[in-house]
């Protein structure tokens, strides 16, 4: 059997229970998978809960078309792995509109590509209920929610009416036109994921480890050249640097970190020490004072 | 650090011994602007918890702030992370923040001291093992301090720190000081608090926070942090009795496993259990898990059990050991704390939702509340947003409930509306007992009892039928309001 350190066991049995408990009180769940770290985890923990039984809800990956090619590698290496039914869901209208992250700013090409995605999805699936990989310790919003999260109609949250949340009793009713997104990984910290990562061996994708890849380098922030699309500007020229990434999202968005740390423990010594935040390399994060609790409002997980 | 070493070392901390102490949740409460967010922020920032950027953010936030503390930082930028708390400056809902020591984890739940967000602090003390109660010591203890020091000892922290904060300003007087120690403690006594450490601090210079203070120099105990790194909340008695609520069953092939989480106690395979609700009968065949079978599980263990017989057992069910069994209830006796901004309403519909189980209230009535300036408590048959009250409930079927005192993980309940599925209430069972529904404990409103009073006006038309009918209903609701468990015949 595994081995954890005793604050991990709790935290594990907590994310069981909340998996649980959701599976038995909501009509259709699913489960939001954006492949990165919290992610793993999210889907490590949801076979732990119905095992020997399959994951009894689907994977819904919202895909920007932006994501780093290996991250797309990997989900599709999972899905086939664990057998998921993987729904995979993109903003059409976007990609005909041609919303980029290049041409427009951040706070617009989040909205159409990822939040309103998101928000197509949902309805289109008839979901009263999605498990999202949040954590409390990521951003001061995010410290302020709940672990079932109600949504009004539209999935808006409303910060200053979340409902009351005692015990470990979790209260699932849903009125008229309300949606709940959950959040299994609310008590775990950053370097408690990678512990459990390396505790029970599991495979993330390899941008989280340091390798020699093509960056250029934008405002003081490493950007990473996965494919043809990213413009260089009058020159820029990629540069080989030895980097890896300590969060992941869309490619043009998500600053790299120098590192030579190649492998878990180095990954965990890193991240143990690190005197920025994990979400300093969110490019999305810092549009505006309030950038995240505002999607939030709007409807991003 | 090699990975080796790290496991090492986690090893070395996970001794089952250390299980429960390896975690260490925090709440902190009192009334508002006695600086909880503050003392947060500073505990984190001293403690090395606070990165560059962060730092870097609250620094520059602190400058335009216009209640900016002199050249202080405004350290309750750290946990009000939403628009509106940093715009007016005030708490409205809890903030979960975690750090760790070399010694254990903490989760620190900071809750709002506004009379009006009392139902997000109830949601965080809820959670948490130890409470720092503050108390500004210009002003003493106020009628919010007394009110969340009720909601944590109605909740079951046994450990508390009284606070004294904002000593600098009062001069770090020992006198002030000792004041409010003795009031506190003369008020303590209502509660079942085991644990009372009572120290003075500033927030802001971070006196007594972590480092001693040089300043009062007459204080000779530990600084928060030394109290907190020692602290260790009773865990729980190791012959608890076994209680395992099921969640919901799992199927594949032949195998059919209750899932659940131990809420208290042991089980080992092979050991006999019962679910009360059915009075069915087993053994545990199986502790399965996917890193394995076990032979045994306790508390917080999220696991699924297999029995020997294939019995119909479903969600809701408390499995248990024979000898040891919860009352199968259906009428209780609880202290609640009301956390709807809809006071509680005799005629209106609810639910009783106890850690798997919901079942219908047939009815709920009031019989004190808690006095917030004297802690004492007074008859009442109604209760409000923020109240603590006394109530009975009579259920519409029977459930397994424990006595709070006894096992808080299944003595406790949310009470939730049954016309838009909100939490109105939480609360925690002092007296339950099964049977109570049964005929001979149940007044029965019968035709011809009312016919020969109350409606023996009333003739045979459609209109008379239907104002029998109202009439039967009024009384019903009246008796039930006062507790008098009613099934009308007519």
């Amino acid at each position: 059997m595994t081995v954890l350190t005793s604050h991990l066991k709790l935290l594990e049995a907590e994310s069981i229970h909340i998996f649980r408990e959701a599976a038995a009180q909501f009509r259709n769940p699913v489960l939001l998978y954006s492949i990165g770290k919290d992610s793993t985890v999210l889907l490590h923990l949801a076979r732990k809960a119905f095992w020997p039984a399959k994951i009894p809800f689907p994977v819904l990956h919202v895909d920007t078309t932006w994501k780093f090619r290996e991250m797309i590698e990997f989900r599709d290496r999972v899905a086939e792995k664990y057998e998921l039914n993987l729904l995979v869901h993109t903003n059409q209208d976007g990609v005909e509109k041609g919303v980029n992250p290049f041409d427009h700013p951040p706070s617009v090409y989040t909205d159409v590509m990822k939040t309103q995605t998101l928000r197509q999805a949902l309805d289109g699936g008839a979901y009263d209920a999605a498990f999202g990989g949040a954590r409390r310790d990521e951003e001061a919003s995010r410290a302020k929610e709940r672990i079932f999260s109600f949504r009004a109609a539209g999935h808006r949250w409303e910060p200053r009416r979340q409902r009351p949340e005692m015990w470990n009793i979790l209260n699932g009713r849903l009125a008229k036109g309300e949606t709940v997104r959950i959040f299994p990984l609310s008590n775990w910290t950053e370097a408690d994921i990678w512990r459990y990562i390396a505790l029970e061996n599991l495979d993330v994708v390899p941008l989280y480890f340091a390798k020699e890849r093509p960056v250029v380098e934008r405002d003081g922030q490493l950007i990473m050249v996965d494919d043809e699309r990213l413009p260089l500007k009058p020159g820029e020229e990629p540069a080989m640097r030895k980097i890896r990434f300590r969060t992941l999202g869309c490619y043009p968005l998500t600053a790299a970190m120098e590192s030579d740390a190649t492998d878990l423990a180095a990954v965990i010594e890193e991240t143990l020490s690190a005197k920025f935040s994990e979400r300093a390399g969110r490019l999305i994060d810092h549009d505006q004072a309030g950038a995240m609790e505002m999607k939030k409002r709007e409807g991003y997980f | 650090m090699t990975l080796a070493a790290l496991v090492d070392r986690d090893v070395a901390v996970a001794a089952p011994a250390e299980a429960a102490g390896s975690m260490l949740r925090l709440l902190t409460c009192g009334s508002v602007d006695d600086g909880k967010s503050t003392l947060i922020g500073r505990l984190l920032w001293d403690s090395g918890a606070v990165s560059e950027d962060q730092k870097a953010s609250v620094l520059a936030q602190s400058q335009g702030r216009s209640n900016v503390n002199g050249e202080h930082v405004d350290f309750s930028l750290l946990l009000d992370g939403l628009q509106a708390e940093r715009e007016q400056g005030i708490t409205i809902d809890i903030a979960w923040r975690f750090f760790e020591s070399p010694s254990r984890r903490y989760v620190i739940i900071d809750a709002p001291g506004h009379e009006q967000y009392t139902r997000n602090m109830a949601t965080g003390a809820s959670h948490a093992d130890v409470a720092i109660l503050l108390i500004d010591a210009r002003h003493g203890a106020k009628r919010q301090t007394r009110r969340h020091a009720a909601i944590c000892d109605l909740v079951g922290i046994k450990n508390v720190v009284l606070a004294v904060n904002k000593m600098d300003l009062t001069g770090f007087d020992e006198a002030r000081f000792r004041e409010i120690e003795a009031d506190f403690t003369a008020m303590a006594g209502r509660f079942g608090f085991t644990d009372i450490q009572t120290i003075p601090v500033s927030a802001l210079t971070g006196d007594n926070v972590s480092e001693p203070s040089g300043n009062m120099p007459w204080y000779d105990g530990p600084t928060l942090l030394d109290y907190l790194e020692a602290a260790n909340p009773a865990a729980e008695a190791q012959d608890a009795p076994f209680r395992f609520p099921v969640q919901t069953v799992l199927r594949d092939g032949d195998f059919r496993g209750l899932a659940g989480t131990v809420a208290s106690g042991a089980i080992a395979v092979g050991d006999r259990i019962t679910d009360i609700r059915s009075g069915l009968a087993a053994s545990i065949a199986r502790i399965a898990t996917m890193d394995g079978d076990r032979e045994m599980a306790a508390a917080g263990d999220a696991v699924a059990l297999e029995l020997d017989t294939d019995l119909d057992i479903s969600r809701g069910a408390v499995l248990s050991e024979p000898a040891t069994a919860p009352v199968n209830a259906d009428v209780l006796e609880a202290r609640i704390v009301w956390v709807a901004e809809t006071p509680f309403d005799p005629e209106a519909g609810y639910l009783l939702l106890t850690n798997t189980d919901l079942v219908s209230v047939s009815s709920l009535s009031v019989s004190a509340l808690v006095d917030f300036e004297t802690l004492q408590s007074a008859p009442a048959h109604s209760c409000a947003v923020n109240d603590i009250a006394d109530c009975r409930i009579m259920l519409g079927r029977p459930t397994p409930l424990d006595l709070f005192k006894d096992l808080p993980a299944t003595g406790n309940f949310v009470l939730v509306s049954a016309l838009d599925g909100t939490t109105v209430a939480g609360g925690v069972i002092t007296w339950a007992q099964s049977g109570a529904s049964s005929s001979e404990n149940r007044y029965v409103l019968s035709r011809d009892l009312l016919a020969r009073g109350l409606c023996s006006d009333l003739g045979d038309s459609p209109d008379d039928r239907a104002e029998f009918d109202r009439r039967a209903q009024e009384v019903a609701i009246l008796l039930r309001s006062v507790g008098v468990p009613v099934t009308v015949e007519i």
